[in-house]
């Protein structure tokens, strides 16, 4: 038993220290983004991120947010089904939570498994072959040439890939509701109950989200060991812990939404 | 601009998709297969069982909590504002048992456990540990695969019904330090308007999740190819391949039980 | 740095320790290298000849002591600080290290770019300057995937050598390569070195084809240094355990393990 309690201890310190470095490690990438004019980066760095990013993910997020939204709105119908039978609402509520949480917060899920992993992945194969250690030997630090590119690349992506996953979202359930309970579209597809506070929400959130992705990816790929385990231990550490971190700031940003607005979501 | 092109990146994209779902239904067929007579390696299933529940159980449990208290988040004011306070669990509960629940918590395991799976077996493959097992007269599906396959669905249903506790749990606190709802009415709005269906819906659905990860991890894990780079790029074909067969599922599961 | 009428060495090591937890992988280490001059460092598997070059590298911070390089302290300095000094220095690492997300060329040019101060044109014709010395001329577009190993190794030489460093460090320069390529390629550093006065620091396990090219071996054993001595007479020394290691013979004072070391 007392092993099991010092095994807890060492791992909360174990997790506390490796927040204080991801906290650094996010420091560093501000700073390197500051210093941008000196990281030494090949042109198009950022934009061959976005790229990765970007276009790389689309048909992911289509995909997965286009299943999800229709699996949400024909529960949603169903359950309605049984209860009062009025659908009218359900178009104006749907839209609301897409782009106040769900669409930033799918999407930002769906990227950090596959971003997530792909940035581990990528750093950290070039930590365990020593290229990370040729770069610091030319004078590069590895934040500034590495982390920071995907950071504004992520940011910039993220946002986009939400705004459109939370319309397919939308779309695909309008489809939905209207194929499977006969609603029609101009009643589902209603902006009426969107305010400019839901789509600040949305742009807070999908930053958020795109800050946090390339960072926490990032960070375990530079500390990758050894050689293939080493790899595959950083992947995922960074599918979970930017996983994770979507789901926390997901929760403080929402949390402090409702303070900021008086319980008005 | 060629418009040749994106045509024709699409179609080795799909061709490539195509050739991974084949590999992946084959290698469900070997599993099925190796299961029937069930000889397995028990300590291996036992080994794999620990080790799985052991790695993911926190962080299934906090992702779980977190995740019903934003439940609330999102539907406790909607219906505090409806004063029908009485229905704040039913909201919350109904989502996270059949869908929110399931899908997080499986997400949140491929992560953790499938990506993991894939990082080892993908390690094993590149050192050739998978050929000396050959070379022994050793069958490793039945010898590896198996056994995580099996450890994992079994991980997963039962982390699901842990979760989805810890989900109401969650969705309770929220509701009542942030939103002011009774720990009562939560409590009776979960009893009243949540029924043993819509938990064991959600429990098919991770029943359902859990081969999908796992085969799809174990796929990948002994497919890969080329060092280290080509075990990080297996781990993140895995997550993303799980990833989209969890929401795959979930549709067709929802329509077909509807 | 003060103004002295000595030469500041290259590198100076001064009761340099270094430990992982509880293994103690360098123990007190001093070493100085005179700059022009040529140093090998040698060696049994895992007595620390890799960690002691990432350490006067700045690359890991050392347990205790002082280490200098090129004049500039490379100890409690932050990351951004080392940068100066080791675009100073070229490096061969022991697994060649090369970028697999750049050409040939693009490895090769790295150093230079990140120097700066050089036109496009003029870049490319020293690139291809250094390709064609190590043999490699015409390869600038390849990437690092389709070369052989002795190949890669000879674009991480070029990439090591392009910048014409103060301070050159071969990690294994020749290891896994036929006598004659390891004969071409001492050649080749000597060559160089000749040519720009560079110091030299080479790190390798063929102890007789590394001889004829430096000046002195240093012996690390078990983390610390045995002997120092000039290359010509290393198979005489006065140290058993070190003629017993170069000559390659099987019994003597060495044991079976080496010491204690970590990649």
């Amino acid at each position: 038993m007392r092993e099991r309690i010092t095994a807890l201890g060492g791992g909360v310190l174990e997790a506390m220290r490796a927040a204080r470095e991801l906290w650094l490690t996010y420091v560093a990438t501000i700073a390197g983004i500051v210093r941008f004019r000196r990281g030494g980066h090949r042109k198009g760095d950022i934009a061959r991120q976005m790229y990765a990013i970007g276009n790389r993910s689309l048909v992911f997020i289509i995909v997965t947010l286009g299943f999800i939204g229709m699996v949400m709105t024909y529960e949603a119908c169903l359950q309605l089904s049984r209860v009062t039978g009025d659908y009218s609402q359900i178009g104006s509520q749907f839209i609301r939570l897409i782009v106040s949480d769900f669409g930033p917060t799918l999407t930002g899920l769906m990227l950090a498994t596959r971003v997530g992993a792909g940035i581990a992945a990528e750093i950290g194969s070039m930590k365990v072959t020593e290229q990370i250690d040729a770069l610091r030997m030319s004078g590069v630090l590895p934040i500034d040439y590495l982390i920071v590119p995907r950071f504004l690349a992520s940011l910039v992506m993220t946002l986009m890939l939400a705004t459109l996953g939370g319309a397919v979202m939308y779309l695909a359930g309008g489809l939905t509701a209207h194929y499977s309970f006969n609603v029609n579209t101009s009643i589902f597809f209603d902006f009426q109950y969107l305010r400019m506070r839901h789509v600040i929400l949305m742009i807070v959130k999908a930053l958020a989200y795109g800050a946090a992705i390339p960072i926490v990816a990032g960070f375990c790929g530079l500390r990758a060991r050894g050689s293939s385990e080493g790899v595959g231990w950083a992947t995922t550490a960074a599918v979970i812990g930017a996983s994770f971190s979507v789901i926390v700031l997901d929760f403080i940003i929402s949390a402090a939404a409702l303070f900021l607005t008086g319980g008005d979501l | 601009m060629m418009f040749g092109e994106p045509i024709a990146s699409i179609g080795a994209g799909a061709r490539r998709v195509a050739q991974e779902v084949g590999g992946i239904v084959v290698m469900t067929g070997q599993v099925l297969r190796a299961l029937v007579p069930p000889k397995l390696d028990t300590r291996e299933l036992w080994k794999n069982l620990y080790k799985m529940g052991n790695k993911s159980v926190a962080i299934v449990v906090l992702t779980a909590a977190f995740a019903g208290g934003l439940m609330t988040l999102q539907t406790g004011p909607f219906v505090k504002k409806l004063g029908a306070t009485s229905l704040a669990g039913w909201a919350a509960g109904y989502a996270v048992l059949r869908e929110i629940g399931p899908i997080l918590i499986a997400l949140m395991f491929s992560g953790r456990v499938g990506a993991n799976n894939t990082a080892e077996l993908a390690t094993m493959t590149v050192t050739e540990q998978l050929d000396g097992l050959r070379a022994l007269a050793i069958d490793p599906v039945r010898f590896l695969i198996v056994p995580r396959v099996l450890a994992m669905i079994v991980m997963l249903v039962a982390l699901t019904v842990i979760g989805d506790l810890v989900a109401l749990l969650g969705a309770s606190v929220v509701g009542h330090f942030m939103l002011h709802i009774d720990w009562s009415t939560m409590y009776f709005s979960f009893a009243d308007n949540l029924r043993p269906t819509d938990f064991l819906h959600g429990v098919y659905k991770s029943f359902a999740f859990g081969g999908a990860i796992a085969v799809a991890s174990c796929y990948f894990g002994v497919t890969v190819r080329g060092g280290a780079v080509g075990v990080g790029r297996a781990v993140n074909a895995a997550v993303v391949a799980s990833a989209v067969s969890i929401m795959l599922l979930d549709f067709f599961i929802t329509y077909l039980s509807a | 740095m003060s103004m002295t009428p000595a030469p500041e060495p290259a590198i100076r090591v001064a009761n340099v320790s270094k430990r992982y937890g509880d293994r103690r992988v360098l123990d007190d280490v001093s070493l100085e290298l005179a700059p022009g001059r040529r140093l090998g460092l040698i060696g049994p598997a895992a007595s620390g000849k890799s960690v002691l070059l990432k350490l006067i590298c700045g690359l890991e911070p050392a347990t205790t002591g002082a280490i200098e390089l090129l004049g500039t302290s490379v100890v409690g300095k932050h990351e951004s600080e080392l940068g100066e000094v080791r675009k100073r220095v070229g490096m061969l690492f022991q697994n060649y290290a090369l970028f697999d997300f750049l050409t040939v060329a693009g490895n090769v040019c790295f150093p230079l770019e990140q120097r700066g101060g050089l036109e496009p044109a003029s870049l490319a014709e020293r690139v291809a300057n250094r390709l064609r010395a190590v043999g490699l001329a015409g390869s600038e577009h390849k990437l690092t995937g389709e070369l052989s190993g002795g190949m890669k190794k000879r674009v991480g030489i070029a990439r090591a050598t392009v910048a014409d460093a103060e301070l050159v460090i071969y990690d294994e320069p020749t290891a896994g390569l036929d006598p004659v390529t390891t004969q071409k390629i001492y050649d080749l550093l000597a060559a160089d070195q000749q040519r720009t006065g560079a110091t030299v620091l080479a790190v390798s396990s063929d102890v007789s084809a590394l001889a004829h090219f430096v000046d002195e071996i240093a012996f690390l054993y078990r983390g610390t240094i045995r002997y120092r001595g000039p290359a010509a007479t290393i198979a005489d020394a006065p140290d058993p355990l070190v003629r017993q290691f170069v000559r390659g013979e099987l019994e003597g004072p060495l044991d079976e393990r080496g010491g204690d070391d970590v990649r």
